[in-house]
């Protein structure tokens, strides 16, 4: 047996870790249920606090509130009708309705033991495929790496987008901010204008703070404005024991939810919304009696919370293995990682094998915490539904300037924050996707240095792109997800995926 | 949402042009048979003019009835106001720290987002920055800006 696994394994189960990834839990439910406080969001609240802790506690704790968030989201979904996350949309379909018939509580717990069925199936996943993809990774030459940077890239202007070509805008903007600062092969400086900070560039947490968490203040801002009056619950919660027949009931939709949650997380850019969708599209479609869809069934509940909660195993894959985020959540985490030294990709593993286990065995106790405490605290957690946004929208601020200033103790981050705020609203306005605009600033230098790594190397031949077959692969790939979107755009689909 | 989408579309031309002009003053020192460090920004320079030209005639190519007619303007008053806020607050922590400026930023916060009942806003905004400051500061050692209260106060 590997070392690594047992040595990651007791890493992830000492107290300090487990504490952490509880406490992450309760986080990411309390964050996950409040609508108009997404998940994200509430990674970057404790960012701050994971620049300071050891960093096997620090994934702990983000670990925790990406499991336990998207679990939270279908709490208010269930109780008011209103999705925590963009990924609970799916699970109002039927847990309203059965909200409404005053089983409440048992949509919730339906919703539960079918999130913890989800994520430990994606846990299975990031077990046993992350190890040996990192390991086929590490086989690749410099233009298969570039392929598979801008194979990531592609795919996810293609489904953050409703229009492919402002995907595609976003995440060249993105290229363009990340050229800011000297050039990663040859030291050169670049539209620096002669101002030292700028040497380093921009740091891509600080965009991130800035486009996701202060749009957010703007449309809590704009709710209120608006006359949007906070909803409290008062839904009765009914029992929350599940009958023998509920879980045979859930079996089969949970399966699909899985499969299809954990494929779809693999895949850069789509996340939990797409997948609850489709996983609940799917169960329906298997059903026996479909018409029971949409009138309050634990099918209908148990299919889209799968699914959702798988996407989370599926989209670490890439981050692991490959070094690619597949949403925001995983950026997030790319970035707190790289604060503490460590880059993911396919060298994770062989180089800090023991902490790439860490995170995995992480993952797993994420999942069962979040299944144990939802269960525990779901009557207390509720309460939280009615919690001031006069108290917790001015914390996320203050918090946004924490997090970026301790990054470099350097105020030109907290105003490159607050730029990427104003540039994350004007976005919004425009409806350009920013996750593109996101990944960008992640990969970005990877991409210029192994494009240029790559020419240097063939002494300029392009043709060295086309010769690889991984490399052929991943381009044909990107080839193809981008004249998917135009044909899809052209019919008049949508695919846009909101952020988790 | 025609209009939006031509605008957007000239903005980013103007942007790509610009982008270009800086790109074409990129020192060209290289290694050899090595792209120089303008390959890459030249790259983004035609994919940013390529994009945006389509954007443009997509936006032309969109019947003028496609506009969003009839939809209600944002109240527009509370969000500057929250980020004029914002930009005061990190002006602000430059010259007073962390402390001093939280505390008016927190309290101007909970105003605009509704709190209206006076105790809450002095006792929020001065216990949360004060806890922020424990924690950040003296249990976590994470650095928090100091102004010239320094040592008198966070």
């Amino acid at each position: 047996m590997n070392p690594d696994i047992a040595a990651g394994f007791i890493a992830a189960t000492l107290p300090g870790s487990l504490l952490a990834t509880a406490i992450g839990v309760g986080l990411g439910l309390i964050v996950g249920m409040i609508p108009g406080v997404t998940v994200s969001t509430g990674i970057i609240m404790v960012l701050p606090l994971t620049f300071a802790l050891d960093p096997t506690i620090s994934i702990a704790l983000l670990l925790g509130i990406y499991a336990g968030g998207m679990t939270g989201g279908s709490f208010s979904a269930v109780l008011l009708n209103i999705p925590g996350t963009p990924s609970a949309s799916a699970t109002i379909l039927d847990g309203y309705p059965m909200a409404r018939k005053g089983e409440a509580g048992r949509a919730i717990s339906t919703s539960i033991v079918a999130s913890f069925a989800g994520g430990f199936f994606s846990f299975l996943c990031l077990y046993f495929i992350a190890p040996s993809l990192a390991d086929l990774a590490l086989r690749f030459q410099a233009p298969d790496l570039f392929s598979v940077v801008f194979f990531g890239l592609t795919v996810i202007c293609t489904f953050a987008a409703r229009s492919p070509v402002k995907g595609l805008l976003s995440a060249v903007l993105g290229l363009a901010i990340v050229t800011i600062g000297q050039d990663p092969v040859m030291g050169t400086a670049r539209f620096t204008f002669g101002n030292a900070e700028m040497l380093s560039g921009v740091h891509f947490l600080s965009a991130l703070i800035g486009l996701f968490a202060i749009p957010q203040l703007v449309d809590n801002m704009l709710d209120l404005a608006r006359g949007a009056v906070e909803q409290r619950t008062r839904t009765r919660m009914g029992s929350l024991l599940l009958g023998t027949a509920d879980l045979k009931a859930m079996g089969m939709p949970v399966a699909i939810g899985s499969v299809i949650g954990a494929f779809i997380g693999i895949l850069p850019g789509a996340g939990g919304p797409i997948a609850a969708f489709i996983g609940y599209d799917y169960a329906k479609r298997w059903s026996r009696d479909p018409n029971r869809f949409g009138k309050g069934c634990v099918e209908g509940i148990a299919a889209p919370e799968a699914a959702n909660n798988a996407v989370t195993g599926g989209a670490l894959i890439p981050m692991m293995t490959l070094g690619i985020p597949g949403d925001p959540i995983t950026a997030i985490m790319i970035g707190a990682l790289l604060v503490h030294g460590l880059a993911p990709g396919p060298l994770l593993f062989m180089q800090r094998g023991d902490f790439a286990y860490a995170l995995i065995w992480s993952f797993m106790w994420a999942n069962i915490l979040t299944l144990v405490i939802s269960l525990a605290g779901v009557r207390l957690l509720v309460k939280v539904l009615g919690a001031p946004r006069a108290l917790l929208m001015p914390a996320i601020a203050i918090l946004c300037v924490i997090g970026s200033y301790a990054l470099r103790n350097s105020f030109f981050d907290v105003w490159v924050m607050l730029a990427f705020g104003l540039v994350g609203i004007a976005m919004r306005y425009i409806d350009m996707p920013v996750v593109p605009l996101l990944l960008a600033l992640v990969l970005g230098r990877q991409l210029e240095e192994y494009l240029r790594l790559s020419l240097t190397a063939s002494k300029g031949d392009p043709t060295v792109f086309f010769t690889s077959p991984f490399s052929l692969l991943f381009l044909a790939l990107s080839v193809v997800s981008i004249v998917w979107a135009f044909t899809a755009e052209r019919r008049g689909g949508s695919r846009s995926a909101p952020a988790a | 949402m025609r209009l939006k989408n031509l605008v957007t579309a000239l903005v980013l031309i103007a942007l790509g042009a610009g982008y270009g002009v800086l790109t074409a003053g990129l020192p060209r020192r290289s290694l050899p048979n090595s792209p120089d460090p303008s390959f890459f920004p030249w790259i983004i320079t035609g994919c940013l003019l390529l994009l945006s030209a389509i954007l443009l005639v997509q936006g032309l190519a969109t019947p003028r009835s496609a506009r969003d007619n009839g939809v209600p303007a944002p109240p527009l008053r509370a969000p500057a106001v929250l980020l004029v806020a914002f930009v005061a607050y990190v002006a602000l922590l430059s010259f007073a720290g962390f402390l001093a400026a939280s505390v008016p930023f927190f309290a101007v916060l909970m105003a605009l987002y509704g709190e209206r009942r006076w105790i809450a806003i002095g006792a929020a905004s001065l216990l949360v920055p004060v806890m922020l400051v424990l924690l950040f500061r003296h249990v976590l050692q994470v650095p928090l800006p100091t102004g010239v209260f320094a040592g008198w106060i966070g």
